[in-house]
C-alpha cells in the first residue's frame, strides 16, 4: 500500500488526459488547454528548481521516496503525451500534404495525358472529363 | 463501426472466360497501377496488361528511378505524384483519375511488380458484370496452389484469421492486392491510410458497407524481383500501429 497514491495518481492520470486529449484533438479548446497546462508546468518548474524541499514534502505526502523521483514521474507522463501530441500533429499533416499533391497529380496528370494521348474519342462531352480534385 | 449484415458471395472458380476476347470488350474496365521504383519492369508489366485492357492508369508515386519515363513510352495513362506518399495515397489517386474517365465501369487495382495476371482480372470482372457482387477480391488461398511461400502463407491466413471485419465477411486473404471494384464500390471508397495498412482499411470499409463481396482464386508469380519488392513480413507491426491510430485525428 506504500505506492498506493502516486500509483493511482500516475495511471488516473494518463488514462484520463490521454482520452480527453485524443478526444478533442484539434479543437481550440484543446488548444487552449494545451497552453494553460504548458504555463503551469513552466510556473511549477521554477517553483521546483527554487524550493526543492517543498518538492520533496509532496512527494512524501504522495507515498513517493524523495522529491527528484516525483519530478521524474511527471516527466515521464509529459514526454508521453508529448509524443501522443507529435504523432497527431504528423498524422494530419500528413493528411493534408496528400490532398495538396493529389489535386496536383491529378490535375497535371489530366494535362498531359491529353496532349500525349489525344483526349478520349467519346464524343463532344469528353472535353468535360475533366478531373475534379 | 456499425454492424451490419453482409451476404458473403464466395464465388469460386468455373468462371467461363470468353475465348478470342477483343480488345473493345473491356473498355469499361480500368486497371489502376500504384508504381514506386518500379523502373526496371514497369513497361513491360504495362504493356503486357494493354494486350487486355486497353485502359490503365499508372500512378507514379514520387519515383526517385525512371519509372515515369518508362510509363510514357506505354500507351496508358500517366499521373505523377509531386512527392511519395505510399501505396494507399497511390491507389486512391488512381481511383480518383479513373473514375472520372468517361465511359469506365469497373476499376481494378493491380501491382506494377508483374505478380498479378490479367487472366485473372477477367473472371473477376467477369463476377462484377453478372452482378453477383459490387467488389471481387483476389484470394491466394481458396485453392491451394502451393505458390506462396510457407512463412507467407502462415502469416497471412492468421491475419484473416484473426481480424474481425476480414471473418465476417468469410475471406480467406485479407491482404491481396488483386481487385475489381464496380463503379458504386469504387465511388464510396476513401482510403486514408497512405501506407500499407491501406489493405486492412479496404477490407474494414467492405464490412461496414452493404456492398456484395466475392472472392475469387488468383495466381500469384512469386518471383525473384517481387520477392525483393515485397513487403517484409515485420512490416505487418507497421500495419498494426497504423490501424491501431486511425481513428485518432478525425
Amino acid at each position: 500500500m506504500k505506492y498506493f497514491w502516486i500509483q493511482l495518481l500516475l495511471i488516473a492520470g494518463s488514462l484520463s488526459m490521454a482520452l480527453v486529449f485524443i478526444r478533442t484533438w484539434g479543437q481550440a479548446k484543446n488548444r487552449a488547454w494545451k497552453r494553460i497546462a504548458f504555463s503551469v508546468f513552466v510556473v511549477v518548474n521554477v517553483y521546483a528548481v527554487l524550493r526543492p524541499t517543498d518538492v520533496t514534502w509532496l512527494a512524501h505526502k504522495l507515498g513517493v521516496g524523495r522529491g527528484t523521483d516525483l519530478v521524474l514521474y511527471v516527466m515521464v507522463l509529459a514526454m508521453g503525451f508529448l509524443t501522443l501530441n507529435t504523432f497527431l500533429r504528423f498524422r494530419s499533416l500528413e493528411k493534408k500534404i496528400t490532398d495538396l499533391a493529389r489535386t496536383v497529380a491529378l490535375n497535371e496528370g489530366a494535362r498531359h495525358n491529353d496532349e500525349r494521348l489525344g483526349k478520349p474519342e467519346e464524343g463532344a462531352d469528353s472535353g468535360s472529363a475533366k478531373v475534379k480534385a | 463501426m456499425p454492424a451490419r449484415d453482409v451476404p458473403p458471395i464466395n464465388a469460386h472458380a468455373n468462371v467461363p472466360l470468353s475465348a478470342g476476347a477483343t480488345v473493345s470488350q473491356y473498355d469499361d474496365v480500368w486497371l489502376v497501377i500504384p508504381a514506386y521504383n518500379e523502373g526496371q519492369v514497369i513497361a513491360g508489366v504495362v504493356e503486357d496488361a494493354r494486350k487486355t485492357f486497353p485502359h490503365i492508369v499508372v500512378v507514379d508515386d514520387g519515383s526517385t528511378d525512371d519509372s515515369a519515363e518508362h510509363i510514357a513510352t506505354t500507351g496508358a495513362h500517366l499521373v505523377r505524384h509531386p512527392v511519395n506518399l505510399g501505396q494507399g495515397a497511390a491507389l486512391q489517386t488512381g481511383l480518383k483519375y479513373a473514375l472520372a474517365q468517361p465511359g469506365a465501369r469497373y476499376f481494378a487495382t493491380f501491382d506494377a511488380d508483374g505478380q498479378h495476371q490479367t487472366a485473372d482480372v477477367e473472371k473477376m470482372v467477369e463476377v462484377l458484370r453478372r452482378d453477383e457482387a459490387d467488389v471481387v477480391l483476389g484470394s491466394r488461398f481458396i485453392e491451394q496452389n502451393g505458390q506462396v511461400p510457407w512463412i507467407k502463407r502462415v502469416v497471412l491466413r492468421t491475419a484473416a484469421a484473426v481480424s474481425p471485419t476480414a471473418r465476417k465477411l468469410k475471406l480467406t486473404d485479407a491482404h491481396n492486392g488483386l481487385r475489381v471494384l464496380s463503379r458504386k464500390a469504387a465511388e464510396q471508397l476513401n482510403i486514408t491510410m497512405n501506407g500499407m495498412a491501406h489493405a486492412s482499411e479496404i477490407v474494414g470499409f467492405l464490412a461496414a458497407s452493404d456492398l456484395r463481396v466475392a472472392e475469387v482464386p488468383v495466381d500469384i508469380l512469386y518471383t525473384e524481383y517481387s520477392r525483393a519488392k515485397g513487403q517484409s513480413l515485420i512490416n505487418g507491426v507497421n500495419i498494426v500501429f497504423d490501424i491501431t491510430m486511425r481513428e485518432r485525428d478525425r
